[in-house]
């Protein structure tokens, strides 16, 4: 048998914090399982909007749109917290990456208080009618996911802050990005089918 | 290939021997339990998965010789009303969600990373977790079925039947719960499998290079990334919270709709039975590929029907509706989009039989299960052809005609190619020859009692006999039918006896497979069986379709990996380029206790939804020790 030719790659980096690395991909297919999710409750959302007269059901009045609305502002801001740490990652700048995410973190927070907050005036829970439980369940999935993203993001804020960190974990910024900016563009199509749906679908 | 015998261009002898040698110990797995629950290796994940499924095949089995039993003779008592449904309800359960789909994900979780000349998939600790979830689904089902909960509303409990009025008791909602178990586990294969697929081909193997079985396996993971997360909306968020919590989702009363239970699970079923199929016309391609000695006829088209089946098995939904009275136009489009599958599904089956006609044809016990799945799925197709059309399916809708239909395309369509796989894999996984005279025995057994099982519950369906009934009054005329499908379901059973014999005997002989028993032309043959945990000691570089019937002087090897860590090379998405080192992780056994503490969680859920808030917690601490950086955490180049 003749010897096989050889290609060596021991010059290739070990490494690549990108877009093109395994970890952003597996991160990517995460968000669009989760997206699948929220795309499916929406199109049930619509379904059963459109197969009653009145919605939501009489006795419930349609959701007030300040709150939710002024909750967008931190929440936007919050994607530029996560954008400065995944460039501070890439650049190995462990300042930009502890910045980045403690904005994203403290941003974020403010979104979710005033998000409880809002929660308080709703005089209807899941069990009411179906209205209930459409916006009570987009509610608490995007919540859940939210905690679970900003509790990672607070992991690694210690991982940096202590210094116990290498370039899986500068991945690890990277990718959390990705996930926080999924979690603020699905709210988008969220918000406006549970806030301003119910005032424009009336109007006509 | 990579044979250290004769080491690569520019190697010694003892250079490469020692390079096998670090791998060894690099990829080794620890010993004892801790070593055993923390395995990341995918031939160790890919062989749990495939044993623990054959385990849940056999339950499954069981179960429809209970049914059969009960079913032989009218007026039987064998099995009381109440077990019938529970026993109708767990192998349905158990074949599509414990059997069917994990067998498939395990038989990829093994193959794919060889058949793609790297060292493991993409995320080896996350493969671990979903093995886990998967076996912990299981157990919690049938675990709560032998205590007393026992589901019993069907495979797919429609509401409002499985609804909180009319199923009272915690089987519905272990079913439901199980679903999240094994789903989360599918997507977890699925995800592993597109970047594995995607980022990690040898270099040179660009897409249009891919083999046949591994292009099935990326559809595949692409429709289950689309259609799980669908069932899971179903079971766990509108179903078991309509039960556990009084949400509305199923309930009329409140503006909720029986029917869009059933538009969301159907949008997951009907993909979900391609998802089961698909992976099998993988199978079929490997096998004859090997087996008649010549590439595949007609790549492309058999890559495009492929493709075009997963997208239209998405459009095909409410033909599993069409009882329920919905708008005709709707009707229209759905029987036309069913009628479609018949051409993707033709269109490979031609393409099998020219390469038959024009191949070399060996007839191995793998080819036997070729064409018995040919003979059995071109007669499913043939009657989901008749159902796909409303006027008959009002007709026959819930009949026999229907278990009959169905049965043809699963079992023809992926047990028998699984079977054949088996057969054809059996020396690379085990490294040793399963004996092919009891796998053609077995094969004849399994296909005769297929038929003498099946066919007449076509009769009977047309002669309006109903699904999921217990018993019939002899009066009727099905008494002779029905005998002689119990009888068939005995020889089925007689045959899987013996392939279980024919596995364990061929098991205990000498290793005496060879690298390349078939003189098959992908890349797992390149390696000894069964595989050492890192794969290839130089991962092979691809010129070809065929890279193992490339004339070995154009042969060429990666070198320059790192031998002292579990190292893999990324390469470009279409043209598999070489981009970059990787560095997978190493054992842990995280994962396995992520997974328990999810397991008590969710098993928690079926009685209150608060436990959710514990798998959180115990899920969460689960990951950060999962994810906790090891030192130390920088990366010598």
């Amino acid at each position: 048998m003749t010897s096989a030719r050889t290609l060596d790659v021991s010059d290739l980096p070990p490494y690549e914090i990108s877009n093109r690395a395994p970890l952003w991909w597996g991160q990517l297919f995460m968000a669009i399982i989760e997206g699948c999710l929220f795309c499916m409750l929406l199109a049930m959302y619509f379904y059963a909007r459109l197969s009653v007269d009145v919605w939501p059901p009489p006795g419930v009045p349609p959701l007030k749109t300040l709150m939710p609305t002024l909750a967008l502002i931190p929440l936007i801001l919050s994607a530029g917290g996560s954008y400065i740490a995944s460039e501070g990652a890439k650049k190995a700048n462990r300042r930009l990456m502890l910045q980045g995410l403690c904005a994203n973190i403290a941003l974020a927070a403010v979104f979710l208080i005033l998000r409880f907050i809002e929660w308080r005036t709703f005089n209807f829970s899941w069990q009411s009618d179906i209205h209930g439980t459409f916006v009570w369940s987009i509610l608490f999935l995007h919540t859940f996911d939210v905690i679970a993203d900003l509790l990672m993001t607070a992991v690694l804020i210690v991982l940096l802050a202590v210094g116990r960190y290498g370039p899986k974990q500068r991945a690890g910024v990277h990718v959390d990005s990705v996930l926080w900016y999924f979690l603020v563009l699905i709210w988008f199509p969220l918000y406006v089918a549970i806030y301003w749906g119910p005032h424009l679908m009336r109007a006509q | 290939m990579s044979d250290t015998a004769t080491p690569p261009y520019g190697l010694t002898q003892e250079s490469a021997e020692a390079d096998r040698a670090a791998l060894a110990r690099t990829w080794a797995n620890a010993k004892g339990l801790l070593g055993w629950l923390s395995v990341t290796t995918h031939q160790a994940i890919g062989r749990r998965y495939i044993v623990t499924a054959f385990v849940f095949l056999l339950l499954g089995g069981i179960e429809a010789l209970m049914m059969r039993i009960q079913l032989a003779k009218p007026e039987n008592t064998f099995l009381a009303p109440a077990r019938y449904n529970q026993i109708f309800t767990m192998h349905g359960t158990t074949m599509m969600f414990l059997f069917a789909v994990p067998v498939m994900e395990g038989m990829a979780v093994y193959l794919v990373p060889i058949m793609v000349g790297t060292r493991n998939v993409a995320f080896p600790r996350l493969n671990n977790f979903g093995y886990w979830m998967y076996l912990f689904g299981g157990i919690f089902l049938y675990v709560m079925a032998l205590t007393g909960a026992a589901p019993d509303a069907g495979w797919f409990s429609y509401v409002p039947l499985a609804g909180p009025q009319f199923s009272t008791g915690k089987g519905v909602d272990t079913w439901a719960q199980m679903i999240t178990f094994t789903e989360i586990s599918a997507l977890c294969v699925a995800v592993e499998i597109i970047v594995t697929v995607l980022r990690m081909r040898a270099p040179g193997m660009s897409l249009n290079r891919l083999p046949l079985y591994v292009w099935s396996m990326l559809i595949q993971a692409f429709m289950v990334v689309f259609a799980m997360p669908a069932v899971m909306i179903a079971s766990t968020v509108m179903l078991l919270n309509d039960r556990t919590i009084g949400t509305h989702f199923v309930n009329p009363w409140e503006g909720g709709d029986p029917l869009l239970y059933q538009h969301v699970f159907w949008f997951f079923g009907h993909p979900e039975v391609y998802i089961i199929f698909v992976p099998a016309l993988g199978f079929i391609s490997a096998i004859l590929e090997a087996n008649s000695r010549r590439s595949i006829f007609g790549y492309s088209a058999v890559v495009l029907s492929q493709v075009a089946t997963g997208f239209i098995a998405f459009g095909l939904w409410v033909h599993h509706m069409f009882a329920t009275g919905l708008p005709q136009i709707g009707e229209a489009y759905f029987t036309a989009a069913s009628m479609m599958i018949a051409v993707t599904s033709g269109v490979q089956i031609f393409c099998w039989l020219a390469t038959m006609w024009t191949g070399r044809l060996r007839m191995t016990a793998a080819i036997h299960f070729v064409f018995g799945f040919i003979f059995i799925f071109v007669l499913g197709g043939l009657t989901g052809v008749m159902l796909s059309s409303v006027p008959l399916d009002l007709q026959s809708h819930d009949t026999y005609f229907v278990v009959a239909h169905f049965h043809y395309v699963l079992i023809g369509g992926a047990l028998f190619p699984l079977f054949g796989a088996f057969h054809h894999w059996f020396s690379k996984i085990t490294g040793r020859m399963i004996d092919e005279a009891l796998g053609k025995l077995s094969f004849w057994l399994l296909f005769i009692g297929f038929n003498v099982t099946f066919f007449p519950m076509h009769i009977l369906g047309l002669n309006g006999m109903t699904r999921r009934i217990y018993t019939y009054s002899a009066d009727l005329g099905w008494g002779s039918a029905n005998l002689i499908a119990t009888a068939g379901a005995f020889l089925i059973a007689l045959g899987g006896i013996v392939f279980i014999v024919n596995a364990l005997t061929s098991m205990r002989g000498p290793v005496n497979a060879g690298e390349d028993p078939w003189d098959a032309s992908t890349l797992e043959w390149a390696v000894p069986s069964p595989p050492p945990n890192y794969n290839f000691v130089y991962p092979p570089v691809v010129s070809s379709l065929t890279p193992l019937w490339t004339d070995p002087a154009l042969r060429t090897v990666v070198t320059g990996l790192r031998t002292d860590r579990r190292e893999v090379l990324v390469t470009g998405v279409t043209e598999a380029e070489p981009q970059f080192r990787y560095i997978l992780p190493g054992s842990s056994i995280w994962p396995f206790l992520a997974a328990a503490g999810i397991m008590i969680g969710f098993c928690g859920s079926v009685f209150a939804f608060s436990w959710y808030f514990v798998a959180s917690v115990l899920g969460g601490i689960g990951f950060v020790g999962w994810f906790w950086p090891r030192r130390p955490v920088e990366v010598a180049p």
